[in-house]
């Protein structure tokens, strides 16, 4: 146990007070980046952020466009690539739905692909090239007044997590049988 | 003689081929004519904007992507026919002078046949999406001015969505060839057009 404890502690105590004094400084140094990163998020928070493909009607956006859906200070943010991003404010979202859908992978190549495998092989290929997706779909009022729609193609399970996020920070979620009831109401009261 | 002879024929061949191919002054002026009536036409002859309402689902068991992708749609495809001045959204602010010649398009979905894309790929002959719907386009009195089912389905290719993207130009084609009634002199009068 001497012998442990003089091997450690003698060397322990022999670090040059230079040394020291730099490793405090980058100590202190990181801790202030840290710092420094710790405000910027929380002027922009990215509460959610997932691929996704605008299938259609986000004002802006090109169609089958694939991209970053993001929700940040209140917005939600769609952006290709390099392209400018298009954002509507989550307040004027009205309401959000969540389906699933089922597709085939692969797009127009695959597709002649399995239409050029002899005995129709393609065919037993199509039963297992198919993929399930969320389909995101919403409606908001822009300024102006006027109802816009929108449906984002989501991998599975993002399209939950969407929905979630965006009813927390106000937006209203239905399932059809709530908007079917909803009309119903409407139009027998217009009766 | 002698002058005629001077005459290289590469010239006269030349000058043969320009009044061959320069057309008369009487032809120039033809388009340029009829694009002016045309335009002039245009000016005077009134037309209709119309105002889309959401889709309404009707009995049937449709979901919002459909309902939306439809209404969205149907906006794209008649803002490409040209028919109406302008295409509004549902809820969408109009000036007074629009409102004049407005019409409103309303969509109600009378059936509806959900596919299956791998069905369809897989079996070819089965897994068609289909819909149907009932479009009206209504004057601001309430007054039906056009009246048609139209259906929308996708049987081989493409996604089910797809069904909506055909319906909405089935539905615009239908409203291009048909023959709406022009807007009303009261109308007219009230947008200052007469």
């Amino acid at each position: 146990m001497n012998v442990a404890a003089a091997l450690v502690g003698d060397r322990s105590f022999r670090i040059p007070r230079s040394a020291m004094m730099v490793l405090i400084l980058l100590l202190g140094s990181t801790a202030g980046l840290f710092a420094k990163k710790g405000s910027g998020t929380a002027n922009s928070t990215v509460v959610f952020s997932a691929r996704a493909t605008h299938l259609l009607g986000f004002e802006g956006a090109k169609k089958n466009s694939t991209g970053t859906l993001s929700i940040q200070d209140g917005v939600l943010r769609f952006q290709k690539g390099s392209d400018p991003a298009v954002q509507v404010k989550i307040d004027s979202v009205q309401d959000v739905f969540l389906g699933d859908e089922s597709k085939q992978v692969g797009g127009l190549p695959m597709t002649v692909g399995k239409a050029a495998v002899p005995f129709g092989g393609g065919r037993v290929v199509s039963l297992f090239a198919h993929k399930k997706y969320d389909v995101l779909s919403m409606e908001y009022v822009a300024n102006d007044g006027g109802v816009h729609g929108a449906i984002f193609e989501l991998s599975s399970g993002q399209g939950r997590r969407l929905r979630d996020e965006l009813t927390a920070l106000g937006a209203h979620a239905s399932s059809n049988d709530e908007r079917k009831q909803s009309k119903m109401e409407v139009s027998n009261e217009r009766n | 003689m002698k002058g005629i002879r001077t005459v290289s024929p590469f010239v006269l061949a030349a000058a043969v081929l320009t009044i061959a191919i320069t057309p008369s002054p009487r032809l120039l002026a033809q388009p340029a004519t009829t694009q002016l009536s045309r335009a002039s036409d245009n000016s005077h002859t009134p037309q209709w904007s119309v105002q889309v309402k959401t889709v309404d689902p009707g009995d049937a068991s449709i979901s919002a992507s459909f309902q939306i992708a439809i209404y969205e749609s149907l906006l794209d495809e008649l803002s490409k026919t040209k028919k109406f001045k302008q295409v509004f959204r549902d809820g969408e602010r109009t000036s007074s002078d629009d409102v004049a010649n407005l019409l409103i398009l309303r969509t109600k979905v009378e059936k509806y046949t959900a596919g299956s894309e791998t069905q369809r790929a897989v079996t070819t002959v089965s897994g068609a999406t289909k819909l149907t719907v009932r479009s009206q386009l209504c004057s601001q009195d309430g007054q039906v001015v056009f009246e048609r089912t139209v259906h929308g389905e996708v049987l081989f290719m493409g996604s089910n969505l797809r069904a909506t993207h055909n319906l909405a130009r089935n539905v615009a084609k239908t409203i291009k060839q048909s023959a709406l009634p022009a807007p009303s002199i009261s109308a007219l009068a009230q947008n200052g057009q007469l």
